[in-house]
């Protein structure tokens, strides 16, 4: 992506956060952070995860406040006290999370916030609809205004997250990784509306874990480590190595997957026509004990269902489980557990931690749950389980005794992974292993599970990441509206096959 | 933490590491220990009487039955729920006593230790399995209950004080050991029990897991349907308890007691730093949450200022001491949403 594509005269910065100093507690989230934009430009703005990318964005937005920097917009100071206050001056904002009101129609969401069209005193439903319905299908969403977001898949939603963020008519638009749940279809159209705002002279800062991204979209980029700004620059200055050399602070090793090896013997897992209605059918699949073998496909084609569903979670219909060579029936996690069945769950904020309990408790929670409950937590059972998890996998934590809240989003999936790994399983399920985590603590997690596998584990994963799926698996299944359509082996596998055979095609 | 760290070094950081605990848990009440503190001085030194012998024991004796509940709800609480129904099954209790004691002619020692696990078992087998297994929502299930236990209450006493007149219960309301009252040996047991069920057990932390992540505990193969029935269990023993205290204060099972119960046990569960989101508090910020009413009460009353405007001044305390709390814990109130980093 050429500079020249967007009219960037040396204007002055259009919104400039300067020397922007942020503490919470104990915790330094910003020392000096710096960023600007101009009109016309878009800007990533990228660094490790707990590197101060979501604290800067909160106070541009005028959701937190700085406790020292300043903040101007058109030269002209501006200390946002509130959320609407930066709305005001034209800075809208889309989060990761999606922060719909679940219940109320798609229409209502987009213009929340008193601005729903009107006849005279009362609101004009008709128009608001319609109005809905354009700020949609400019971004390739075909749905109904009218029904309740709750019935949206969590890709739709960030798209009505996104409309918006735009109907807003924003003169600076923050994305805070707006494509972990979009397929490509949705990113492209994405992608094509923030280029087109930018030839509008919007001001977009975007973020994102995927460099690929970053590459394909931005023009500028900044790069926080340790809560400073460590440099402003142009993306044609940078290629992917020394930005990712910029944001960890040293170059990263290739990660090379160990080699291939022979696998005889039962199966770890081995599923026989599975089905579960409204998430999939008839699915076959086979992994070997030291195989990683990856689920791909778009968001809903029923990859996290099927995973619940071999946890335990769902009632499949119709179809047979084998773990280890004896066919199961999981009712519930407890059984799975105690059959050497393990599962990391896709959020771990939702699903995977207690947040307000230590680390310790966390990385015992699983391993511990066949204990007698009137027994005591005794620190001979849990010191081992903690130790090898924190020299195991490099958890970065003051102590396993704070909660496992204050840890940064990386190692927090450390400690998910941990937890897990504690009760010894046979079979590993992954959803989603490393969304959300920065690069460096993403190859770490890949080297713990290359060493897992060959410790004779079977790893089933699922990812939205093809990349990762690459450079994981010995073998990628991908599904397509809940079935299997297609198996590839690793040197079959590539970003390409694997897109087509998602999308649908044969 | 690494494998080979010196075993000096490791002793030191799991004291700090305890040092820590112990303040980042004390702190969620700190505020009210001081106000607590704060009154007791204040009433010390204006009030000739309040630091009399009698009066302390007064003091004390008058705040177990509140404390004995409290200490079950906070159970409760820590699991994300509430329990309405604990005053209702407190007076429940009284007339399950004085059936036992005067109709079916037990002995008074086996009569209340019946009335205590029926108490236990009402609580896990109605509140327990319909919130915990069925999975109805606590508020509708505890209010519901609430209103049905009361009514039974009152059709099966007629709505009459019934007498109990035992030398055992009488002592459970006012017997000394060791020079100190009955009740308030129960109020310092019931306190001990529950604070080691809560910190030394698994069963201790799943009930922080359940509050603080319902999901990720039932992910994690934690039984939650059995943590949410001996939630209520638990509860509901201490309603039993508390209800035959109340039954030997009084030498008689009133249809009328525990009215107001549940909410004061809610407030000194929550003033105590309990969250009421569950996840996080414990057993002795509820301790110091009902001394603290306790103590404002009995010296409301040396100073003869009227019943009702203890329950202003009460109130008015409540709000301004969580408020305190929770500035003084956030930092302010803007930074709420915040959620750090």
């Amino acid at each position: 992506m050429s500079a020249s594509a967007s009219p960037s005269s040396p204007s002055a910065p259009l919104l400039v956060g300067e020397a922007l100093h942020k503490r919470y507690g104990g915790v330094h989230a910003l020392r000096g952070a710096r960023l600007a934009v101009r009109a016309g430009e878009v800007h990533a703005l990228v660094g490790e995860n707990g590197s101060g990318k979501s604290t800067l964005l909160r106070i541009l937005s005028g959701q937190i406040q700085a406790d020292a920097g300043t903040i101007t917009l058109d030269g002209r100071p501006a200390g946002f006290r509130t959320p609407t206050d930066a709305l005001r001056a034209g800075i809208a904002t889309v989060t990761q999370e999606t922060t719909l009101a679940q219940d109320l129609s798609i229409a209502e969401n987009v213009f929340l916030g008193h601005r729903m069209a009107k006849r005279g005193p009362v609101i004009d439903w008709r128009g608001t609809r319609s109005r809905a319905l354009a700020a949609l299908q400019r971004l390739g969403l075909d749905v109904d205004p009218s029904l309740p977001v709750r019935r949206l898949r969590p890709d739709q939603q960030q798209m009505v997250e996104i409309a918006r963020a735009l109907s807003i008519d924003a003169r600076v638009l923050i994305l805070d990784e707006p494509t972990s749940s979009l397929t490509d279809d949705e990113v492209a159209a994405l992608f094509g509306l923030v280029r087109k705002l930018r030839r509008e002279g919007v001001a977009t800062i975007f973020v994102s874990h995927r460099l690929k991204e970053v590459f394909d979209l931005v023009d500028r980029v900044t790069v926080l480590r340790d809560g400073r700004t460590v440099a402003e620059a142009s993306i044609e200055e940078l290629d992917r190595p020394k930005l990712i050399h910029l944001m960890v602070g040293r170059a990263l090793e290739e990660i090379e997957p160990p080699p291939a090896q022979e696998r005889e013997g039962t199966a770890a897992l081995r599923v026989r026509g599975l089905t579960l209605p409204r998430g999939f059918a008839e699915v076959d699949l086979e992994v070997a004990p030291g195989e990683i073998v990856g689920l791909a496909g778009l968001v809903g084609a029923g990859r996290s269902e099927l995973l619940e569903a071999l946890f335990g979670l769902h009632r499949p219909t119709a179809g047979v489980v084998e773990v280890n060579g004896a066919e199961v029936a999981f009712k519930h996690p407890r059984q799975s557990i105690r059959n050497g069945v393990a599962f990391v769950p896709a959020d771990r904020k939702l699903h995977g931690l207690v947040l307000e309990m230590s680390v310790r408790e966390n990385l015992v929670m699983a391993s511990t749950s066949r204990l007698s409950r009137a027994r005591r937590p005794a620190a001979r059972r849990e010191l081992p389980i903690v130790r090898s998890s924190f020299d195991g996998m490099h958890i970065r934590a003051h102590s396993s005794r704070v909660p496992v809240a204050t840890l940064s989003g990386g190692n927090q999936q450390k400690v998910v992974l941990g937890k897990w790994l504690a009760t010894e399983p046979r079979v590993l399920m992954l959803d989603e292993p490393t969304r959300g985590v920065d690069v460096g603590a993403k190859s770490e997690i890949y080297r713990l599970l290359f060493d897992v596998a060959q410790s004779g584990v079977g790893i089933l994963v699922s990812s939205s990441e093809n990349p990762e799926l690459l450079t994981l698996c010995d073998r990628v299944i991908v599904m397509f509206r809940g079935r299997v359509a297609a198996e590839l082996s690793r040197d079959e596998a590539t970003e390409a096959r694997i897109a087509h055979f998602a999308g649908g095609h044969r | 933490m690494t494998a080979e760290a010196p075993v000096a070094d490791a002793q030191r950081q799991r004291v700090l590491d305890h040092a820590a605990g112990v303040w980042s848990a004390s702190s969620r009440y700190a505020v009210v220990l001081l106000l607590l503190l704060g009154i007791f001085a204040y009433f010390s030194m204006t009030q000739p009487d309040f630091l009399s012998q009698a009066n302390i024991e007064n003091l004390l004796t008058s705040s177990s039955i509140l404390f004995v509940v409290s200490i079950g709800m906070t159970f409760v609480v820590l699991t994300g729920g509430i329990d309405l129904s604990v005053g209702s099954l407190l007076a429940l209790s009284g007339i399950v006593l004085s059936t036992l004691f005067n109709d079916w002619g037990l002995a008074a020692p086996l009569a209340v230790l019946l009335t205590c696990l029926i108490a236990a078992l009402i609580g896990g087998a109605i509140n327990g399995v319909l919130i915990g297994k069925v999975g109805l929502s606590f508020f509708v299930v505890t209010l519901g209950t609430l209103s049905l236990y009361r009514g039974i209450v009152n059709i099966w006493s007629d709505t009459e004080t019934t007498y109990i007149t035992s030398g055992f219960v009488d002592g459970i309301g006012f017997g000394k050991l060791a020079g100190v009252p009955y009740p308030v040996w129960i109020m310092v047991a019931t306190y001990v029990v529950g604070l080691v069920v809560l910190r030394w057990t698994y069963f201790g932390r799943d009930v922080y897991a359940v509050g603080g992540n319902i999901a990720a505990a039932r992910l994690s193969g934690i039984n939650v349907a059995r943590t949410l029935i001996l939630v209520y269990a638990i509860a509901g023993l201490c309603a039993g308890i508390a209800g035959v205290i109340q039954a030997g204060r009084l030498g008689a099972a009133s249809p009328l007691v525990g009215e107001s119960t549940p909410l004061d046990a809610a407030a000194a569960v929550l003033l105590g730093g309990t969250s009421f989101l569950g996840g996080v508090g414990g057993v002795t910020g509820t301790a110091v949450g009902v001394l603290f009413i306790g103590t404002l009460q009995n010296g409301l009353s040396i100073a003869a200022v009227s019943s009702f405007w203890q329950q202003v001044v009460t109130g008015a305390i409540l709000i301004v001491a969580i408020s305190i709390d929770r500035i003084q814990q956030q930092g302010g109130l803007r930074r709420r949403r915040g959620t750090g980093l």
